[in-house]
């Protein structure tokens, strides 16, 4: 998703929407605990290529999306190439596109993981990625959950927390 | 390793960075019409100073007229020029139909004219060469190609890409080539406005549409642009399918144009392009040619394999629907079928998932099992009429339905393609 970014940057001036307005942002204000509900605690983090992931707190599972900075820079999104389930894909390697303004953009794992859900959603509703593209529940624009091995989980480190991926897209 | 010199716009040649120099390779300078020096693996010796990271500006001309070989090139070029580079492509293809990346043939393409075009060409009036179906990489809708259509293509960093950069180049070429009534419009296509015969506004006509294909590393812009087609008059009625009322699909639709030829010779066009390009990105540290013996480089023929499959041209449709009455997902009303017939199939992948077949007013058909169909290709399917008989129809509605389906889903079309593997 390197791609998008900047491309329309001089053409189209973007407002920068990053006031946090879907839940997951919100749950990245929240503090870790190390006893949190029911609900699984997530940390969200960002690539310079523009997709987030939210890791489990067992590190063990994952959800990944896109940006709203890159929904935004994409335009409408016409179509959402989502990638056969079962296969394990290596950090920086394409898990799938999207089809937006006549541009194949590849989506890239943002950590090594293996694709175990594709959102069905996407298929019918393209533009959910352009409404809610870091919402990781059922309705949300989120594109694949993955499982996640100790390499992956690493590379997770590595990533971007929200604040500094705000300041690479204010860059 | 030794970074050659590379700041002269002229002296650099393949010859220069390939490693084995042969004296024959000089040849690659001259002009594009001189043949060809009959080395090995052309491409091959080119890859090395593709993937140099000194040659940040680069620039390419096919000799192949095979746009499966030029997408597949395009596409390696892509994948190993320096990440920093910016690459330009000109080539040209023998006539074909190339359709997006997440668009379904059945729906863009008049599938029975390309089989008459191949079989009966006379009986058609079609005097040039049989047209290729293909599916393209990036995104977007169908084009038609043939001789007298030119593609361009840049690559260059993702930071970089911008829509519109590299068609306001064409534009300046085609401006210095005296054609002043060009420009970009807002779905970053090339047009020309033209008086009006008739009306008093300007009539403006399409001359060059683009597609893009966006990796981590590397954007990628092609565009055709128009000159001297003879086939004009024919793209229209090419890119209109029969199933058009009758398929609901997800992926891309294509955006209907008027289009018209800008009247400029290939080569005249190719070296304004260059020129614009050279203006843009200053000394030219590499430039190379290439024809079909690029098919000798193992990652390039692997590309052309792919681009040519089936599971490729067909198989890679987003699922859709093929239903001859109104249904809830797709209500329009349909014309009236010459049988008493309600058929609706779903296919994902190309590849039916899902087949009903009753009569018009829902009663089941004994003796049918359409369940037979499920598992089947579409593209696979070569005659329904015996596909219906299998299922358990009669032969006087299998005839009649199945000459039909034959006719909108390009039956003819499936039967040539396969006895071409």
């Amino acid at each position: 998703m390197a791609s998008i970014a900047c491309s329309l940057r001089a053409a189209r001036p973007v407002a920068m929407r990053f006031a946090p307005r879907a839940a997951p942002m919100a749950r990245l204000a929240m503090p870790f605990r190390s006893f949190s509900s029911t609900r699984l605690s997530l940390a969200r983090k960002y690539t310079k290529d523009h997709e987030w992931i939210d890791l489990s707190a067992d590190r063990k599972t994952g959800v990944i999306g896109i940006s709203e900075y890159a929904a935004e820079q994409l335009g409408d999104v016409v179509y959402v190439e989502l990638p056969p389930a079962g296969e394990w894909t290596d950090q920086g390697d394409s898990i799938g596109a999207v089809e937006s303004v006549k541009s194949a953009s590849d989506i890239n794992a943002p950590i090594r993981c293996k694709v175990t859900h594709t959102n069905a959603l996407l298929e019918e509703k393209p533009a959910t990625i352009n409404q809610v593209p870091e919402d990781d529940s059922a309705g949300g624009g989120w594109i694949v959950k993955v499982e996640v091995d100790e390499e992956g989980a690493a590379q997770f480190d590595e990533l971007l927390d929200a604040e500094a991926y705000k300041a690479f897209t204010s860059e | 390793m030794r970074i050659p010199q590379l700041s002269s716009r002229r002296a650099t040649t393949a010859r220069l960075l390939t490693r084995s120099p042969s004296p024959s390779s000089a040849a690659s300078l001259l002009p594009a019409s001189s043949p060809l020096p009959s080395s090995a693996s052309r491409f091959s010796s080119l890859t090395a100073p593709a993937s140099h990271p000194s040659n940040k500006v680069q620039i390419y001309t096919s000799h192949s007229n095979d746009p499966f070989l030029n997408l597949s090139v395009e596409h390696r070029l892509l994948q190993i020029t320096p990440p920093d580079s910016t690459v330009l492509t000109l080539y040209v293809n023998s006539p074909s139909i190339i359709f997006g990346r997440n668009q379904n043939p059945w729906l863009q393409v008049n599938l029975n004219r390309l089989t008459q075009i191949a079989q009966q060409p006379s009986r058609v009036s079609w005097t040039d060469s049989p047209i290729q179906l293909v599916r393209r990489r990036s995104g977007g809708g169908a084009v038609f190609h043939d001789a007298g259509n030119v593609n361009f293509s840049v690559i260059c960093p993702p930071e970089r890409f911008d829509r519109d950069k590299h068609a306001e180049m064409v534009v300046r070429a085609l401006k210095a080539l005296g054609r002043p009534n060009t420009r970009v419009n807002q779905r970053h296509d090339i047009v020309m406005d033209v008086a009006s015969d008739v009306a008093p506004d300007m009539e403006t006509y399409k001359i060059s549409g683009s597609a893009y294909k966006l990796t981590r590393l590397r954007s990628l812009h092609h565009g055709t642009c128009l000159l001297r087609s003879p086939n004009l008059a024919s793209i229209s009625g090419l890119l209109r399918s029969p199933a058009l009322g009758y398929i609901d699909a997800r992926g891309v639709d294509s955006v209907r144009s008027p289009v018209r030829n800008i009247d400029v010779d290939n080569q005249e066009f190719k070296d304004a392009v260059v020129r614009e390009f050279e203006s843009m990105y200053g000394d030219v540290h590499f430039r190379g040619e290439f024809d079909d013996t690029a098919l000798e480089v193992d990652e390039i023929r692997k590309g052309y394999q792919e681009l040519k499959s089936k599971s490729w041209i067909w198989g890679q449709t987003p699922k859709f629907t093929f239903s001859t009455h109104p249904t809830e997902e797709d209500p329009r009303p349909r014309p009236e079928l010459p049988f008493d017939l309600n058929i609706h199939l779903f296919a994902r992948h190309g590849v039916i998932e899902d087949m009903s077949i009753k009569h018009s007013d829902g009663a089941a058909i004994n003796g049918l099992d359409a369940s037979v169909f499920h598992g089947t290709s579409v593209w696979e399917i070569t005659n329904w009429t015996e596909s219906l008989r299998r299922a358990g129809l009669g032969d006087g509605l299998s005839k009649e339905a199945g000459e039909w389906l034959n006719g909108v889903l390009g039956a003819e079309y499936a039967k040539m393609a396969l006895n071409e593997m």
